[in-house]
């Protein structure tokens, strides 16, 4: 058992070195801590709603950024190792197939957490840079997005032990874009009367529920987030996150590796 | 530029289709939307000749997007009630805005309490005015006050006093900005009011005691009847009709406002 989770480690922190060198999270790092700096200039414009814009513009980039990285990084965990041919050695040493997944998402799962506390540190401090009280309820939010990171992550791995980098994003992001939009789905008899009766329950149920992980506007408007409701959407993670890698596994296992 | 974005935007998406096309970050296309209805107000005010056609749609936008944008609807009411030029002159769309507003936050006795102020002091209406401000001190939190002036609007219905009163509410109340700034100018106005009628008094004296009118205010200056310059608290010199025997704010300054446009009690 030990012995296991030290291979897992040892493949989460060459994942997490890995993607630490590719340029794009950068790039988007940076976009998203500009972005919150932006929320500055807007002081004059906004009357006196400098506040919430830099909240609402630092916590959706988090968010978005975040999204991104999670999508365009983690689609290539497995596949690039697969065309790259540098799995097969990998596999060849006491390591199984499940160590390797555990361990590419714990590696990107902690280059995302890095990230998101990077982006915390930039609001927190464009926040103070207006003069305004340091609000720790805002982590909440923030938790929130990195639970959704993390499913983001888990999709992304599914998808890319499915098929190639590019069909895996796009697979992907449409996943991730559906259970956004899971209050569309539930009411899709509206939408589309059409639709079999099934349909709508089975995707609703299927899809993660990105709508829960949302604590954004409640923590901007100061409203009341329990402990007891970050504890229901951590289970609600940890299940959908057991069953997203459950099924990758069930993938990676079942492919041919030649 | 703004002349024509703002239709593009407000014409073509609804709040309600905005608010479903972006899940997740409403409150953000919501602070969008107020910067871009600050903007298309500070335009319209100053290059676009005061129209202010797409101010309601709008806010309506931003409230629908962020309903608890509670200075969207403070805001955006006094910029549609205000009289022209400073605001859109339609006090019936500044007051829709803060019934939707209070439609959103039954539990807010800030809005509702401009509810009442505005449905008062811009439409008139005593009795609702007067009945909403009675609502909103039961709300949590309320001042004890709101209760009083609800009784002395039911009662004294457009006395100058009790206008007063209310923006020198409005006025304590805000931080500093164009809400109290515009409270400011409510309360300059209402001592402007106060000194032409002082002034119209001492004409009427003034014909009483030499057996005719004086010529010009300046006249009163010279008989040693009045000991500073006839202007009003925006420093510009009162009118002064000869016929009538009248003194009343100047068209020149910033304080005139057309009595058929939400013009003050």
């Amino acid at each position: 058992m030990g012995s296991s989770l030290s291979r897992v480690a040892a493949v989460a922190a060459n994942t997490y070195r890995e993607t630490v060198r590719e340029r794009v999270l950068y790039n988007l790092v940076f976009f998203a801590l500009l972005m919150m700096v932006s929320g500055l200039l807007m002081r004059q414009l906004s009357i006196r709603q400098d506040e919430k814009i830099i909240k609402d513009i630092g916590l959706a980039a988090m968010d978005v950024v975040g999204t991104l990285i999670a999508v365009f990084i983690g689609v290539g965990l497995v596949s690039k190792e697969i065309e790259r041919r540098s799995l097969y050695p990998l596999l060849a040493k006491p390591l199984g197939r499940g160590e390797f997944i555990v361990g590419k998402f714990a590696g990107l799962g902690f280059t995302l957490l890095v990230n998101v506390a990077v982006m915390t540190a930039g609001l927190y401090l464009t926040l103070a840079l207006t003069g305004r009280a340091t609000d720790p309820n805002l982590l909440k939010a923030v938790y929130g997005i990195f639970l959704g990171l993390l499913l983001v992550v888990a999709l992304a791995l599914l998808f890319s032990t499915l098929t190639s980098a590019v069909i895996a994003a796009v697979g992907t992001a449409i996943v991730v874009v559906a259970g956004r939009f899971s209050d569309v789905i539930h009411n899709m008899k509206e939408v589309a009367p059409g639709a079999p009766s099934w349909l709508a329950p089975a995707l609703y149920y299927l899809l993660p529920n990105f709508r829960d992980f949302d604590l954004k506007s409640r923590v901007v408007h100061f409203d009341p987030v329990p402990l007891s409701e970050l504890g229901w959407i951590t289970l609600y993670a940890a299940l959908y996150l057991g069953f997203a890698l459950g099924l990758a596994l069930v993938a990676f296992r079942s492919r041919e590796l030649v | 530029m703004g002349a024509w974005r703002a239709p593009e935007e407000a014409l073509y998406l609804t709040g309600e289709q905005i608010r479903r096309l972006s899940p997740g970050f409403e409150d953000l296309m919501a602070d969008l939307y107020w910067l871009r209805t600050v903007q298309y107000y500070g335009f319209q005010r100053i290059w676009g000749g005061q129209r202010y056609d797409l101010l309601f749609p709008l806010a309506d936008i931003v409230t629908t997007l962020d309903p608890r944008l509670e200075i969207a609807y403070h805001y955006g009411a006094i910029f549609l009630c205000e009289a022209r030029p400073a605001g859109a002159g339609d006090p019936q769309a500044g007051i829709a805005l803060l019934e939707k507003g209070v439609r959103n936050n039954p539990g807010n006795w800030r809005l509702r309490q401009d509810l009442g102020f505005f449905t008062f002091t811009f439409t008139g209406d005593a009795q609702r005015g007067a009945q909403i401000l009675m609502e909103a001190a039961r709300l949590p939190g309320a001042p004890f006050w709101l209760e009083t002036l609800a009784a002395e609007i039911l009662h004294k219905g457009g006395d100058r006093e009790t206008s007063r009163r209310i923006w020198r509410q409005l006025y304590e109340q805000s931080e500093e900005g164009p809400i109290k700034y515009n409270a400011l100018t409510h309360l300059r106005y209402l001592e402007a009011l106060d000194e032409a009628d002082a002034l119209t008094r001492l004409v009427h004296a003034y014909e009483e005691k030499t057996g005719r009118r004086p010529a010009s205010l300046d006249e009163l200056r010279a008989a040693g009847v009045l000991r500073r310059a006839p202007v009003d608290p925006a420093g510009v010199p009162f009118s002064y009709d000869r016929e009538a025997g009248t003194v009343s704010i100047s068209r020149h300054s910033e304080l005139w406002r057309p009595l058929d446009t939400g013009g003050e009690r």
